[in-house]
């Protein structure tokens, strides 16, 4: 049998937000069948880290903002309690909650953009526009809340800036409603489609063996059974006094075969318990300060004299995210800090998942497990091997749209 | 119930099984939200020979979970942090466990464990490229996050000399307004328009715009 | 319907991300979606440099990621505009200072028009599109690129 080496340039559809930078795969091909897979990350390499260590905490909360957009305030969330432990900073209780509900719809918001990107990469355009509507629904309850669509600037050392006081209540009671209103046609629309049951299902494995062995996190990692959610595991905020399960695949389907349609099934039920999470959020609020330390200037005092190292992690849209903090009590700058997001734990499945496929399935496999590479901080760039059989990104969106037509014809 | 020992017992076994050679075992709790639940972690410094022996024994009570590998540049020597979660699955019985392990600059050379948890090797190709450790035994080498063309011998994270140098930051701020470009069409001023005075008195002060 | 009389033409924008937080993609894409809706002016995403008319970039130009805008920009046929949407890559926003950055972007690519937010809304997207066909027009009248 041949085998060629042919160098693709795959960003994953042209309208996918997070990787409209090729990621260069190079595949080698045995026929239409994968073989192997080599990638390299590193595009968006900012030097986020570097830029942390030359400036103090509150501003690197802003930065971690913008870390990324799609999971920001879960990272100036995870810096805040890193810091908060080695200042000892007693955070009110009030605000954890407060904390809590931002996070969680940021958690909806996320994964009805992956599910628009992903039934967009299947070739259903229409549904990719009806799952961003949606979404618009999410985004005006955060603006409402925080004053902006992405990039909130709400969390502070020591607590959060704004408060989400009763009024604000019916507000959000709304938002949630409208959801529940929805996710019977969104499981109708995406989980009993006889098209995306076939493209989906047996596609994209990822044993859970494999999946504990390349330390994969998140909604991928829960879909192939291991049952790992860091707000159940080490609960940080108010999720130690909420009553939720894990999401498992088989609160749906019978048994879990860790394909792309779980990781789907996975998503669209998260939804769900995000709902159920901001409801027990908005009856258990209790009052009292949102903010440990008001003034600016004293916090900073404070925190120049902190010292000590620390790590926090919480559970993002796409999995375990983790800071690592150290101080010295001499600077105002961290001596040391570390950022692991998610999607850096999940790019190694990627060699695993992709292995015995079809080329046709690259694009929805690869957007299965909903990559953020900005958050990775980087992407790198592979260096081509040779021009024979190019593929752009328009011929494998191609290819995944044809697929889909074949099936349902 | 997935958790079979308590974090003060999951130490106690790292100290007997390796007797004085881990150093500064501590236990530590956080606590967050209104019940206080606490996360709990065990810290401890091992050195580099017995690195792969102490994560078998870690995977012998539970496969681990590997975080990430972070590092921190101390002078004289790099420590390397290896983050670590056994027992998550069930309900808050998660443990934490965190490897310090200490090279000197002058030799940096630390074992992989990667043949025990093959997803370390990103972490560990990112400690190469970002703080100079050289890591033995790992299956793939190259650059990972970093271009190609960055110089070889400058390790971002370091604090020393081998750190970046000031000629290689840019500062975006600083760069002008190009000054070979058309200029923008400028739109004419809308002429200033009386309003209608609501009372005689303000008739005689005309526009305030 | 038309945004202009003179406009005779759809105008299709190809999106570059020089490495960016993906906050600006995101409001570039939700500005393409039924809730602002400019496809009934016929702006439209296409997937190939070679199809279009007006190039969207995000994002501090990452040293990776300069060669690539640069070959994308030469590969659009004239008339183009290109505009630069955030301020990451106006001024560098948030990233001021950095090793692995290589300036704002009017530094690798001419930009004619500039969005400036973190993350600009949808609807000044919208706007700064607006200029860009504005400029394209006369652009097209004057006859050069």
């Amino acid at each position: 049998m041949s085998q060629k080496k042919a160098p693709y340039e795959l960003p994953i559809g042209p309208i996918h937000p997070a990787l409209k930078e090729p990621i260069n795969f190079t595949f080698t091909m045995n026929g239409e069948v994968i073989e192997e897979v080599d990638f390299a990350p590193g595009r968006a390499h900012r030097g986020i880290e570097w830029m942390g260590m030359r400036r103090n905490p509150v501003q690197i909360l802003h930065l971690c903002d913008r870390i990324c957009g799609i999971c920001g305030v879960h990272h100036a969330l995870v810096f805040a309690q890193a810091v908060e432990q080695i200042a000892e900073i007693e955070v009110p209780d009030r605000a954890y909650y407060v904390r809590t509900i931002i996070a969680e719809f940021e958690r909806i918001q996320s994964h009805i953009l992956w599910a628009g990107v992903a039934a967009h990469e299947l070739g259903f355009d229409t549904l990719f526009y009806l799952a961003w509507q949606l979404r618009e629904e999410s985004v005006d309850v955060i603006e409402y809340i925080t004053g902006n669509r992405v990039n909130y600037g709400i969390i502070m050392l020591g607590g959060t800036r704004r408060d989400i006081t009763p009024d604000m209540f019916p507000r959000l009671e709304q938002a949630l409603q409208y959801y529940e209103g929805l996710l019977e046609k969104m499981i109708n629309l995406f989980l009993h489609d006889k098209t995306i049951a076939m493209r989906c299902k047996n596609t994209g494995i990822l044993t859970k063996r494999r999946a504990l062995e390349l330390a994969t996190v998140g909604p991928t990692s829960r879909a192939s059974g291991l049952a790992m959610d860091v707000r159940i595991d080490s609960p940080y905020a108010a999720y130690g006094d909420l009553d939720f399960d894990i999401v498992l695949p088989d609160i749906y389907s019978s048994e879990t075969t860790g394909d792309v349609y779980d990781r789907i099934v996975v998503r669209i039920f998260e939804i769900k318990q995000s709902i159920d999470i901001i409801r027990q959020c908005m009856k258990q609020m209790p009052d009292g300060p949102v903010l440990a330390e008001e003034k600016y200037a004293k916090l900073l005092m404070n925190l120049k004299k902190a010292s000590g190292e620390a790590f926090a992690r919480v559970e993002a849209p796409r999995g375990e995210d983790m800071h690592y903090v150290r101080m010295n009590g001499k600077q105002e700058a961290p001596e040391m800090w570390k950022v692991k997001a998610s999607t850096y734990s999940n790019q190694m499945a990627w060699v695993e998942i992709l292995k015995g496929e079809q080329i046709a399935d690259i694009p929805i496999i690869v957007a299965s497990i909903d990559p953020c590479m900005s958050c990775t901080d980087r992407v790198a760039v592979v260096s081509h091997e040779g021009h024979t059989g190019i593929l752009t990104k328009e011929h494998l969106h191609r290819l995944s749209v044809e697929k889909t037509r074949r099936l349902q014809a | 119930m997935r958790a079979t020992m308590t974090p003060q017992e999951l130490a106690d076994r790292f100290v007997t099984r390796f007797g004085s050679r881990v150093q500064n075992v501590l236990v530590k709790e956080w606590c967050e939200g209104t019940k206080k639940l606490p996360q709990k972690t065990v810290w401890m410094t091992v050195p580099r020979e017995i690195l792969t022996d102490a994560v078998a024994e870690l995977i012998s009570i539970d496969y681990p979970h590997l975080g990430v590998i972070a590092a921190s540049d101390t002078g004289d020597m790099i420590d390397l942090l290896y983050h670590l979660q056994v027992f998550f699955g069930g309900k808050h019985e998660e443990i934490n466990v965190v490897f310090t392990v200490q090279v000197p600059k002058s030799d940096p050379h630390v074992p992989t464990i990667s043949g025990l948890i093959p997803g370390a090797v990103y972490s560990e190709r990112e400690k190469q490229d970002m703080i100079g450790v050289i890591v033995d035994g790992i299956p793939d080498s190259r650059r990972i996050f970093l271009p190609d063309d960055f110089p070889s011998g400058v390790y971002p994270w370091r604090k020393d000399d081998k750190g970046i140098p000031q000629s290689m930051v840019k500062e975006l701020w600083k760069v002008d307004r190009p000054t070979d470009r058309p200029a923008p069409p400028v739109a004419e001023p809308e002429p200033a328009q009386d309003i209608e005075p609501e009372s005689p008195r303000a008739a005689s002060g005309g526009a305030t715009e | 319907m038309k945004l202009s009389p003179s406009l005779n033409r759809s105008l299709w924008v190809f999106h570059v991300n020089s490495g960016s937080c993906n906050g600006c993609d995101i409001e570039i894409v939700a500005a393409l979606c039924p809730r602002y809706d400019p496809e009934r002016f016929g702006i439209k995403l296409v997937g190939s440099p070679r199809h279009a008319d007006v190039l969207l970039v995000t994002g501090p130009v990452t040293h990776q990621m300069r060669d690539r805008v640069k070959r994308v920009y030469e590969q659009m046929a004239a008339p183009k505009v290109v505009m630069c949407v955030g301020t990451c890559g106006q001024s560098g926003g948030v990233f001021y200072e950095s090793y692995n950055l290589d300036g704002p972007l009017d530094q690798v690519i001419p930009v004619d028009v500039y969005v400036p937010g973190c993350a600009p809304r949808p609807e000044a997207i919208i706007y700064g599109v607006v200029q860009a066909i504005a400029k394209l027009e006369r652009l097209e009248k004057e006859g050069k690129s």
